[in-house]
């Protein structure tokens, strides 16, 4: 029997350069910070500068448990595609398109995929409905941080290491020049993310102060 | 889970020390006290330094909030036993002076604070 296709697509715009966004998507360890309501285990079982193969463990909105599977992602010109096996059985394919938009903006777009059994046809609202909860979900927890990767880097921020004129405690340069954002993976780590144990987020519940931007 | 701020009540507070009194001093205004007592902790811009005010143990002091690592928002998060978590990737800082849990060599800037008819002021390039 022919294998039956669940699809859903969305797209939103940033205010920030596609490679940011990239960096965004590639970063592993923000998981279990930025979405830790989201999830809660991650690991890289191994990578490349541009692949990766990760565990990751998440509650997706409308449903009530946590599953986990592992997934293989790799850039192809601007798509970023993944593969996710989860523990479910279902195998999930993703595109995400980074799209060039003027003045350092750019859309993102992203569809998932689902290749089942015709049976599940009849999910398709809850398909749906679940992926477009689960985008904007993770959207509104990583626009910020997008737009504020983009801000530190106009001011001169240097990964390990902060901005220079803020460590050396002396006046912001009148000009300055950071030059264009690099999309450079794979990500730099410093946690044990890489190792057999990976990563857990710290905390479920905080009081959250929020951004100042 | 994300909840409303609570209020906190802010005790009688003395600001950190500054430094030297010859050197150039940019003092600037971040917040009025009764903001700050609202959270005992915000976050602000003030001319492209994004600054975390906060109280601890009766001394309200200033850190850089731009975490070391990746640039990520340290104070987005209240603080829990005297540390800060960087919310993007769990670095950890003492409230103490800002020094870097996970990454010893990596601290936030400090800046002196001072107090002045309900507001709170910090030096720029102290």
């Amino acid at each position: 029997m022919k294998p039956y296709t669940l699809q859903a697509q969305f797209q939103a715009d940033m205010d920030c350069p596609k490679e940011v966004v990239m960096w965004n998507y590639y970063d592993h360890e923000h998981l279990v910070g930025t979405h830790y309501k989201l999830y809660d285990k991650a690991r890289v079982v191994a990578e490349r500068n541009d692949w990766a193969l990760v565990f990751r463990s998440k509650r997706m909105p409308l449903l009530p448990f946590h599953s986990s599977g592992i997934g293989f992602q790799y850039m192809d010109g601007n798509t970023m595609k993944s593969f996710h096996k989860d523990s479910l059985g279902f195998f999930l394919e993703t595109e995400i398109d980074f799209i060039d938009l003027p003045e350092d903006r750019c859309t993102i777009r992203v569809t998932y995929r689902i290749n089942t059994h015709p049976f599940f046809r009849v999910f398709e609202p809850f398909f749906k409905r679940l992926f477009e909860k689960w985008f904007w979900a993770t959207w509104e927890e990583d626009a910020p941080m997008r737009i504020r990767r983009w801000k530190v880097h106009k001011l001169g921020f240097k990964e390990f290491s902060g901005i220079d004129y803020i460590n050396r405690k002396i006046a912001k340069p009148e000009h300055l020049e950071p030059g264009k954002y690099v999309f450079d993976p794979p990500v730099r780590t410093s946690s044990p993310i890489k190792t057999v144990q990976g990563i857990e987020r710290p905390f479920t519940q905080s009081l959250e102060l929020g951004y100042d931007e | 889970m994300s909840t409303a701020p609570r209020q906190e009540k802010i005790p009688e507070v003395s600001a950190q020390p500054n430094s030297t009194p010859d050197r150039q001093e940019d003092y600037q205004c971040v917040a009025s006290l009764e903001e700050l007592k609202k959270t005992s902790q915000l976050t602000r811009w003030l001319n492209d330094h994004d600054i975390l005010l906060y109280e601890y143990e009766g001394q309200i002091k200033a850190l850089s909030n731009i975490c070391r690592h990746f640039g990520g928002p340290v104070g987005y998060h209240k603080a829990k036993d005297g540390v800060f978590t960087c919310l993007w990737h769990n670095w950890r800082f003492s409230c103490v002076d800002g020094s870097c849990l996970s990454h010893p060599g990596l601290p936030l800037r400090q800046y002196p604070v001072k107090i002045l008819d309900g507001n709170v002021y910090v030096d720029l390039l102290g």
